[in-house]
């Protein structure tokens, strides 16, 4: 069986256990974090952004239930704002019923299955799941 | 300093166009506006032309069909700002004194291009993972409930004000009147949004004709010119930490342009046009021009206060919910309608007294920056 590779390897990294971590940047001049990276800090313009993992536990700044999306999701799903320490704002999916969400709550990244590519190689994304220490 | 005028308009009709390309409906709207200046063609010196998904040279392609070949002319994109940009193109060569008549227009024959829920740009990393332009939207207005206590009625309230407006607009893609409680019970799209919290898919076209204060003078057009004080245009700024996203920190700086530039401010306004592409974004539009503190817009049109008899109308032609979306004519057909207000042109929706309106456009999303083109114009009688 091929193994699973990350949707997106700049994004989104896969270790071997099956955890992993979303990679920003942070500015070393004025401390801003990004997501996704970046070349130059929009703040400062410093140049040399380090590439970091960015913390895997936020909380939900706000949300919604999609209810109609393109052919390549399923309907319905929650999705979110979920702000990282850093701080940096990440958008994705949030793995619950939508009755259970609520703004301010605790999110984790979770890694799951998303489809194949063209070759059908597995794909795995992310996902937030209530949960987590902060 | 050189002094800029709208002096012709013109329009199609908005709605589902299948038999129509975005040329043809470009070609319609723009020898309506030089009909409706009442000049020689040949007096145009430059073009704009906006257009978001439709084929490359698509203004080429308009200027073709309406005898207007050899000209200057620039394709515009910007997503809903195309249009809008479009003006400032032509507001600016007015002022550079590199033409005395210039065109700008937009066009769009969207049904044949695009359907379904928008997304941002296909390699975007929201995109990716289930982004789509009523979601960004909806949970905007989630988070506004939280701050501010918005209702799920309140917000309905400004679909059914624009689309009674649009009711009342020949031109407009829904012509009838919607209760809240028709809102309310729509399918659901992106929660708490339903269909009629969206503006449709339109096709559709609007052009206007700038001359310079100088030619107008010249060629005693004067009595329908309208003034055209500023045509404002940002980018908006790559976030260094999460903000807000319940005010609009890219339409308040625009706006100041172009409150700067036409020396008034927000207490001057008569009358708004701004982007409603979701009936939370005329919330947060309003409140970024300074019409209406943050936090108090939804109760105001609860109050009737943005309604066509009320203190300050808002979207009189219908807005985006009403007179409908085709992406790059919005912002021309923006200012269309500040000029058929403004000239007492615009029958029963005319609002009484308008001296000075002001059109917000504002278009694009992408990962980590507050919206990607924001327009501000002002027009005075």
């Amino acid at each position: 069986m091929t193994t699973a590779v990350s949707f997106r390897p700049r994004d989104l990294v896969v270790n071997e256990d099956g955890t992993g971590h979303l990679v920003g940047s942070r500015c070393p001049t004025c401390g801003a974090h990004y997501f996704p990276t970046r070349q130059v800090c929009a703040g400062c313009l410093t140049e040399d952004l380090e590439t970091i993992p960015l913390p895997t536990t936020g909380t939900l700044y706000t949300y919604t239930v999609v209810h109609r999306s393109t052919p390549a999701f399923e309907t319905p799903y929650v999705l979110g704002y979920v702000d990282l320490p850093g701080p940096v704002r990440v958008m994705g999916q949030i793995d619950a019923e939508p009755d259970d969400v609520e703004i301010g709550m605790t999110v984790e990244l979770e890694i799951v299955p998303w489809g194949t590519d063209e070759e059908g190689t597995p794909l795995l994304g992310y996902r937030f799941a209530p949960g987590g220490e902060r | 300093m050189t002094e800029v005028y709208v002096i012709g308009i013109g329009m199609t009709e908005f709605g589902k166009h299948p038999d129509r390309t975005a040329a043809d409906l470009g070609a319609e709207a723009v020898r309506g506006a030089i009909h409706d200046a009442g000049i020689d063609p040949r007096a145009i010196e430059t073009a704009y032309a906006g257009h978001v998904f439709q084929p490359m040279v698509t203004g080429q392609q308009v200027l073709a069909q309406v005898g207007l070949a050899g000209i200057p002319l620039a394709n515009v994109e910007n997503a809903c700002s195309s249009g809008s940009t479009a003006i400032r193109g032509s507001f600016i060569d007015l002022l550079a004194g590199v033409a005395d008549v210039s065109l700008a227009f937009g066009t769009e024959h969207l049904t044949g291009a695009f359907k379904g829920a928008f997304t941002p740009g296909e390699d975007d990393p929201e995109a990716a993972v289930g982004a789509t332009m009523p979601a960004v939207y909806a949970m905007r207005a989630r988070r506004y409930m939280e701050e501010f206590g918005l209702t799920r009625e309140q917000l309905a309230r400004i679909s059914v004000k624009n689309k009674r407006n649009a009711a009342l607009n020949p031109l407009a893609h829904f012509k009838k009147d919607v209760t809240i409680d028709d809102v309310l019970m729509a399918k659901p799209i992106a929660e708490p949004f339903g269909l009629l919290d969206c503006s449709p898919v339109s096709d559709g076209a609007a052009a206007v004709v700038l001359a310079t204060g100088d030619w107008v003078r010249r060629h005693g057009e004067q009595s329908r010119a309208i003034r055209l004080r500023a045509s404002a245009l940002r980018t908006g700024k790559v976030e260094t930490a999460p903000s807000s996203m319940t005010f609009e920190e890219l339409t308040r700086d625009t706006a100041n342009d172009a409150y700067e530039a036409a020396g008034v401010g927000p207490e001057d306004i008569d009358f708004a046009e701004v982007h409603d592409c979701f009936t939370i974004a005329e919330v947060l539009r309003i409140e970024g021009l300074g019409l209406w503190e943050q936090g108090t817009y939804p109760a105001a049109v609860e109050r009737g206060e943005a309604d066509l008899g009320g203190r300050l109308p808002v979207n009189p032609s219908g807005g985006l919910l009403g007179k409908g979306h085709p992406l790059a004519a919005t912002g021309v057909a923006q200012v269309v309608e500040l000029v058929k207000q403004l000239r007492g042109d615009a029958g029963s929706r005319q609002i009484d007294g308008a001296r000075v309106g002001i059109a917000h456009c504002r278009g694009g999303k992408a990962a980590g920056v507050e919206g990607a083109a924001c327009t501000v114009q002002i027009l005075t009688t």
